[in-house]
């Protein structure tokens, strides 16, 4: 069967279809990260460190994890918004199966988020010249953001799954993903054991050691972000940082898939 | 897989759906014969939603089962929505798709090949007058959004058909327009399963008809058999502008010998008496003649017609379908 026959792949190219048709709601969405960015450049794009960064240099790819945080929410948007119309119902009387669903959504979702990672990295590396180590270690955080994003979608269509309308899933999800933010330090330095359990916080430090340090896979990972002459390492590596990104995204998946399957069954 | 006798299709055994203490369905039987279009009539929340719900395994039963070309719904999820169309009452299209490309992704989740579906889904849309359209379904007409709702539960040739209120909020016009399209689905092979309140559109359409009522069968029949059973020939029907009137007219029709089972309506302070009788013209006249509206100065309205499945409804439950 040809790839594009797939019911999932199918289900993604619709929501897609249905996405770009709502181009405001897009491009609102897609600007809210970008004008952030560039408030904080203002802000803290100024002052250089002995090795020629500035704290926004260290601070930017907290703003990537902010923007992919993002699809949390516009995942549950759109996913409550087909709940709501009775399009799922109608979907559940056809031989489409909850899976395809829920992963249709996933990868439409996905592949908005890459667009989303592709213009941040436009406006941070190009526009604003923001510094990284070099182009292997950018596409690597790439795919690290991608992972993280993936997660974040489903956590989204999580709470849109149990969600009893649009309204809901959009506060709850703002609500989720502002926290999660906000516990993992990637918006604003927060040192506390909290952050360890937050995706975000895994995602964004490997980002960070990865892009702006130039650290590899066995170099230890930070305890926080204000890295600096006195900051403290924990004894995990980058590679077991991105084995637990991989793991919340996992988890977040198949989490998902059986909150999905569950909470549509009346 | 459950053995049916050959020409039942849908085999209803006690089917209940609770929600908390809200009996939504309360102990549905019913078997439903290959290729007939089966009406389930009664007024607004009496279930008949809950009911297809169930029927197309959307909803999970509280209990009892249903089995769909021998399939139950509480196991056969699988293969029953391979063989189901299904209307729902509500629009329910992609916005922001085009006519086709709602029709073309309804065949897509039924594994139609991407040729066939186009094709097919052409061939759909030439006959619901709604081709050639290149905008967003957003912009069509309630009429053509309805059409292309149905054209989304036909494109890959189902066994059976549920269409759940499918002329609802609809003017006469696109309402026939309706009507003509599902009598056309009658002379193909298509089981037709058709919940409604409109009992016009039961009438007309329907080779069979269940009435429900706060989640039960009240009766079933042909339209003509539950006419006759329930009914009379004709009904005079008087709508009074005084209350009282309402009493002196009744007394009237205690020396009126024929005339038995009159039921009396009241919709917001206005009273309204349904007279049945046998009989033609004549009968009406002996009525009047016999002196019903003898003592009341004037009446809103005096109707004559011949009997129909809302005087069905309203002699089994006392009320009327729209109420």
């Amino acid at each position: 069967m040809n790839l594009l026959d797939n019911k999932a792949i199918q289900i993604s190219i619709k929501n897609l279809k249905d996405k770009i048709r709502h181009w405001q709601y897009v491009f609102f969405s897609l600007l809210l990260p970008i004008m952030f960015t560039i408030m904080f450049f203002f802000m803290f794009g100024n002052e250089e460190d002995p090795t020629g960064r500035t704290d926004f240099d260290y601070g930017f790819p907290g703003m990537i994890m902010y923007a992919i945080g993002m699809g949390t929410m516009n995942a549950a948007i759109m996913f409550a918004q087909d709940k709501g119309s009775g399009m799922l119902d109608r979907l559940d009387t056809m031989p489409t199966g909850r899976k395809n669903m829920f992963l249709g959504a996933l990868i439409s979702e996905s592949l908005f988020l890459m667009l989303q990672i592709l213009i941040m990295f436009f406006i941070g590396y190009v526009v604003l010249g923001l510094y990284f180590e070099g182009p292997l270690e950018l596409f690597i955080g790439f795919l690290i953001a991608v992972v993280f994003g993936i997660s974040a979608v489903g956590l989204g269509i999580m709470i849109a799954s149990v969600s009893k309308n649009v309204e809901i899933a959009n506060a709850a999800s703002l609500l989720v993903f502002m926290v999660l933010i906000f516990l993992s330090g990637s918006m604003v330095p927060f040192e506390s054991p909290i952050v360890f359990f937050t995706p975000p916080f895994w995602a964004k430090q490997l980002f960070l050691q990865l892009t702006v340090l130039g650290d590899g896979f066995g170099d230890l990972l930070y305890s926080g972000s204000l890295i600096g002459v006195s900051s403290e390492t924990i004894p995990i590596t980058l590679g077991i940082g991105l084995l637990i990104v991989f793991g919340y995204t996992i988890v977040f998946i198949i989490i998902g898939i059986i909150v999905f399957q569950k909470k549509t069954k009346f | 897989m459950r053995e049916i006798k050959d020409s039942i299709i849908i085999d209803i055994k006690d089917l209940k759906k609770y929600f908390k203490e809200v009996k939504a369905v309360n102990g549905i039987s019913l078997q439903i014969k290959k290729g007939e279009l089966f009406s389930i009539l009664g007024p607004n929340g009496a279930g008949k939603t809950t009911l297809v719900r169930m029927l197309t395994t959307v909803l999970t039963p509280t209990s009892g089962d249903a089995f769909i070309d021998g399939y139950s719904i509480l196991t056969g999820k699988k293969d029953i929505v391979k063989i189901i169309g299904v209307c729902p009452q509500d629009i329910t299209i992609y916005e922001v798709l085009r006519a086709e490309e709602n029709v073309e992704f309804v065949a897509s989740m039924h594994d139609i090949p991407r040729k066939e579906a186009k094709e097919e889904t052409k061939a759909l849309l030439d006959k619901f007058g709604i081709a050639g359209r290149r905008d967003w379904s957003k912009n069509f007409s309630g009429g053509m959004q309805r059409r292309l709702n149905l054209a989304m539960a036909l494109v890959f040739n189902p066994k059976i058909l549920f269409l759940d209120e499918p002329s609802a909020g609809l003017d006469p016009q696109a309402r026939r327009l309706v009507w003509d399209f599902i009598r056309d689905l009658k002379k193909e092979d298509i089981t037709i399963i058709l919940m409604t309140h409109d009992m016009a559109e039961a009438d007309i359409l329907s080779d069979h008809i269940a009435i429900i009522d706060q989640g039960k069968i009240i009766a079933q029949g042909t339209p003509s058999e539950l006419k006759e059973k329930y009914g009379s020939d004709n009904v005079l029907e008087i709508s009074f502008l005084e209350p009282e009137d309402v009493e002196i007219a009744k007394k009237n029709l205690e020396n009126i010998s024929f005339v038995a089972n009159w039921k009396e309506i009241n919709k917001k302070g206005k009273k309204t008496l349904f007279i049945p009788f046998q009989g033609g013209l004549k009968n009406l006249v002996k009525i009047l003649q016999q002196g019903i509206i003898e003592n009341i100065d004037e009446v809103e309205n005096i109707k004559f017609r011949q009997n129909s499945l809302e005087d069905v409804f309203l002699n089994l439950t006392g009320r009327r379908l729209r109420d």
